[in-house]
């Protein structure tokens, strides 16, 4: 009865309160600021951005500072403040072909037209842990502007999401002669110098041109379903299905892709066509000329991946091609949701994969639910407990010391059945 | 398994095969169809019999059943029998409404004399015929039953479906039903997965007498099973079927249980009906060549 | 866009191009949202209506659902009243009761019988609901099929259809291998003889007061994003056989130690000394049943801290 004090319910909600909030802006290192969250946190933001659905790295910045790094209450934050926000507008849709990319590698072809950009990808570092003194960091970051000053002739730049003019990181790209290029030349690979470079050719009209793909164009899903004005349920569009895949949780995704595996249907992997990471144009209609206007960058990671279709029902002839797009820089989720995309195309849109990915993959809901399970349960223990002590009192034919029930029943009610049975 | 409404609009107009059967069938098809694939005309052309095939030369489709006719009358047992491939199990599955047919027309009169167009009926109206007027024992029993769910269990779930809400008729039913297929009452409530074959087609037959259906459809009722659980489970079914007035169509590949259990038959072959006439005369002189290797097989 | 210019025609320019201060929960545009999806819950008792469901500042699973649909409901002139597991003090239930008046600017109480609108988490007051009030229970899960088929499809359609026989297969099954029906709270309901619905997990004892309740009986699902209802003098049944009798929870010779009820739900707080103690679940009806207001300090027992 540990909740039973009629003013120490309230009274332990503001003590607790107070705790989260002194632990948090209290302590003995200065507070962080959101520019340091945003930029060296800037995986976090982002796959918060991504959860939350929200692009908004200073407000996801906000919310994991708020939440002390735990992912799943600074989404769920930046997602609380999400549905209070007014829409002032609804975006034109946008050809993910104008991406402007800062990373893009194909894994289904050694060198596909616009060629392989590394970018900045941990993909290829040493995974070793970095024990660098911490008073040598000042002069080892002056060392490494020096060297990269050095090779690229290129100045240092400064990542400032949201900005409508991206940023000015240092890609890498792969010397097309990949075959004569050794280690050196790989780590230091030219920057891309022209707008076209930023905008290779996409791999999947290289693929439609083969004419190898399934058409998945069907003109059946003109609107986006909007997932957060109308429950997605079995059955819902490809545009749903996308939408929910976005939003989830990326453990969540990169578990059930995983999962699927290990299931005979789905043995095997996809390829991705491409892995791509840059920037975005938004545009709205201008409310009084009518015409589209950018109003802004977002930073996307999508990933266009390939399966071979194998099953007896399926098309050998052909391949299948899923899609994935979410917010900011989180490959392994947009990977996965490709992947997830293809097995809901597969299985059909009513399919048991297509259920678990329209409804198990939020993580406001499933962590929520999972938490719920601190609350108080003690009316419904009891209910529990009532029924095992009448099961037992039947077995052991004895009238139990808790008696079961209370309606006016024949008192060998339960006998009879008993007696049926 | 529904037809789309494009389907429904497009035959429900069909016209009549033939002229319209004398009402004392419980059963009666007419133009019976079923094509997977391109639907259209062009894909009868070049299958059937005098083809050797049932795929379409033209479309690639597969016209699994074409121009069906058959009837059956109260009390008695039609037999329908063909080689795997030879789309008997798919008229039963039309029948059934386990899937649409793509063409033809089904006249279905119940027990009281009300009668139905099954081909024109809803799927959600097809399901409820499945629960008083029309039952199926499947040759998988895992189709049929529920297999984590009591012998007992699975016949109450078609009792429960009717409005049966008293716990001591429905246990009081269920055991007579499994006495009467000789199904162990004191196995009764053990889930039917733990139980062989043989003894798993009992529960299903008497899952599917539940509620006194009219129409009784039987799909390779006791293929797989061992020779001697056979013949019990068919002289089980031949009491059965005479001591009720139920019409049954009985699915097989094997004249022996057709012979057994029916008194008139249907030959197929690649979609099509080959021959019809009276179990015994048919198995005395079989006309069509299809039907003369499919006897010389079963007395071979 | 029809909600784009509703919205405008509803906001300032100033408020849509935002400001510095804290926004509210829940505006009203989404109350009315909610409010459209009621009206078909009403209108077809019983019947799970989908609805957009927002993120609320509270988790999925804290009564998010509930939040949304009293807050919907609720004017400034209304008194709430939230309970958690009976209790008015539960934190949870002063989470949520902090928010609604934060919102709503309503009243608050205690007292079951002033409150215009209940919300609750697995308890059904005891004191009987009167005509003009809503009881607002919280619900985990939605969903009466789930126990018995997956496909969220083929639930739909043996809604849609009144297919329960899965449902008394499964009755059926429980008595035959338990001898009893073993099925604890949120105990599966025919709704006016057409809907199966999932009560919430209140228990069974509350279960008789959903028939031909006096108060409207509103179900909210935040997580699963549906809300269901039973509107007042609707016929409320618990699935059972006619010849097993509907049993609820109850201990022979137990009474509450503070009030001395032993027709109430009581739960058993078990003493270190291997007793049980009873005690009311309905603390705001215990406080008002005692034989005399000395024995006020005995309830409060511990805080939380």
């Amino acid at each position: 009865m540990g909740y039973s004090n009629a003013k120490g319910g309230e009274e332990a909600i503001l003590a607790a309160e107070q705790l989260v909030r002194r632990g948090r802006e209290a302590g003995s290192s200065p507070r962080l600021t959101l520019d340091q969250v945003t930029e060296r946190l800037r995986l976090a933001v982002d796959r918060v951005m991504g959860e939350a659905s929200l692009w908004s790295p200073g407000l996801a910045s906000r919310a994991v500072r708020q939440a002390e790094g735990d992912q799943f209450e600074a989404m769920q934050l930046l997602r609380a403040h999400r549905s209070t926000l007014p829409r002032l507008a609804y975006s034109e849709p946008v050809e993910v072909a104008e991406l402007r990319v800062l990373r893009r590698v194909s894994s289904a072809f050694r060198n596909p037209p616009g060629s392989q950009i590394l970018g900045r990808t941990l993909d290829y570092v040493g995974r070793l842990l970095d024990l660098m003194p911490e008073q040598d960091h000042e002069r080892y970051v002056a060392e490494l502007e020096a060297s990269v000053g050095h090779s690229h002739g290129h100045g240092h730049g400064h990542s400032h999401d949201g900005h409508t003019h991206g940023d000015h990181e240092h890609e890498h790209r792969v010397p097309e002669n990949s075959a004569t290029r050794d280690l050196v030349g790989e780590l230091q690979a030219v920057a891309a110098e022209s707008d076209d470079d930023r905008n290779p050719p996409r791999v999947m009209d290289l693929m439609r041109a083969m004419d190898l793909l399934v058409e998945r164009r069907t003109g059946e899903d003109p609107e986006p379903y909007d997932v957060t004005r109308q429950p997605a349920r079995p059955g819902a569009p490809r545009s749903a299905v996308l939408s929910m895949l976005a939003r989830a949780e990326t453990g969540a995704l990169v578990h059930f892709w995983y999962k699927l595996r290990f299931d005979p249907r789905s043995a095997g992997h996809e390829i991705p066509g491409e892995v791509r990471h840059g920037w975005l144009p938004l545009r709205v209609n201008h409310p009084l000329t009518g015409n589209p206007v950018q109003v802004a960058e977002v930073r996307v990671t999508d990933v266009e991946t390939y399966d071979d279709l194998d099953r007896p029902d399926e098309d050998r002839s052909r391949i299948d091609v899923g899609y994935g797009l979410c917010f900011g820089h989180n490959e392994r989720k947009a990977i996965a949701m490709a992947g997830l995309d293809l097995a809901v195309h597969r299985d059909g849109n009513s399919s048991e994969v297509a259920q678990q990915v329209l409804i198990t993959l939020d993580g406001v809901e499933a962590n929520g639910f999972l938490e719920h399970l601190k609350l108080p349960h003690h009316v419904d223990f009891r209910s529990v407990i009532d029924r095992k002590q009448a099961i037992r009192a039947l077995q052991t034919g004895t009238k139990p010391v808790a008696a079961t029930d209370a309606t006016p029943t024949p008192g060998n009610e339960t006998q009879q059945i008993g007696a049926l049975v | 398994m529904s037809l789309t409404l494009h389907e429904r609009a497009q035959y429900a107009g069909a016209p009549l095969a033939s002229p319209a059967p004398a009402p004392a069938w419980t059963l009666s098809v007419r133009g019976l169809g079923k094509i997977y694939g391109d639907t259209s005309e062009e894909s009868i052309a070049g299958t059937g019999p005098e083809f050797g095939t049932a795929v379409s030369p033209n479309t690639g489709a597969i016209v699994a059943a074409w121009g069906v006719d058959l009837d059956v009358a109260p009390g008695e047992a039609l037999g329908v029998i063909g080689e795997s491939g030879s789309g008997k199990s798919t008229v039963l599955r039309c029948i059934a409404g386990d899937e649409p047919a793509t063409a033809g027309e089904m006249l279905f009169t119940d027990h009281g004399g009300s009668t139905e167009r099954l081909d024109q009926l809803s799927p959600t109206e097809r399901r409820r015929m499945r629960i008083s007027d029309i039952s199926v024992v499947y040759q998988d029993p895992a189709l049929g039953l529920t297999m984590d769910v009591s012998a007992g269990g699975n016949v109450a779930d078609p009792l429960t479906a009717a409005g049966w809400r008293n716990f001591g008729r429905i246990r009081s039913r269920a055991t007579e039903l499994l006495q009467r297929t000789e199904v162990p009452i004191a196995r009764m409530d053990h889930p039917v997965k733990a139980f062989s074959g043989g003894m798993k087609q009992r529960v299903q037959i008497a899952k599917s007498l539940a509620n006194d259906p009219s129409l009784l459809l039987l799909d390779e009722p006791t293929t797989g099973l061992d020779a001697s659980v056979a013949a019990g489970v068919l002289d089980l079914m031949r009491g059965l079927l005479e001591e009720t007035n139920v019409a049954a169509i009985v699915v097989s590949h094997d004249f022996s249980v057709i012979e057994m259990l029916t008194t008139r038959v249907i030959v197929m072959q690649h979609g099509r009906v080959v021959e019809a006439g009276l179990t015994d005369q048919l198995l005395e002189d079989p006309q069509h060549p299809y039907s003369q290797q499919l006897v010389a097989a079963a007395r071979g | 866009m029809t909600t784009l210019s509703a919205e405008l025609t509803e906001r300032s320019v100033e408020q849509l191009a935002g400001d510095a201060a804290p926004r509210d929960i829940f505006d009203e545009l989404s109350k009315r949202a909610v409010r459209r999806a009621l009206l078909t819950a009403i209108a077809v008792p019983g019947y799970q209506v989908p609805f957009s469901s927002r993120e609320m500042p509270v988790a999925r699973g804290w009564g998010s659902g509930g939040l949304q649909a009293t807050l919907a409901l609720i004017g400034a002139d209304d008194n709430v009243k939230v309970i958690d597991q009976g209790e008015d003090a539960g934190v949870n239930a002063t989470n949520l009761r902090r928010l609604i008046v934060g919102n709503a600017g309503c009243g608050e109480e205690t007292e079951t019988g002033l409150a215009d609108v209940i919300q609750s988490r697995h308890r059904i007051p005891e004191e009987p609901l009167k005509d003009g009030q809503t009881l607002v229970l919280q619900v985990p899960v939605p969903e009466p099929l789930r126990g018995v088929v997956g496909s969220m499809d083929e639930q739909r359609r043996m809604h849609a259809e009144g297919d329960y026989a899965k449902m008394w297969v499964r009755l059926y099954e429980d008595i035959v291998r338990n001898g009893v029906v073993s099925h604890s709270a949120d105990y599966p309901c025919l709704v006016n003889g057409r809907y199966v619905i999932a009560p919430s997990p209140i228990p069974r004892f509350d279960v008789p007061k959903l028939n031909d309740s006096e108060a409207l009986v509103v179900l909210s699902a935040g997580r699963e994003k549906r809300i269901y209802a039973i509107p007042p003098h609707t016929r409320v049944e618990p699935l059972t056989f006619e010849d097993v009798p509907f049993t609820v929870e109850h201990t022979e010779g137990a009474a509450c130690v503070f009030c001395g009820s032993d027709d109430t739900y009581l739960i058993g707080v078990p003493e270190e000394d291997g007793t049980t103690r009873w005690v009311c679940s309905d603390t705001d009806w215990c406080s008002r049943h005692r034989p005399d207001d000395d024995t006020e300090t005995e309830t409060e027992g511990e805080v939380s801290r």
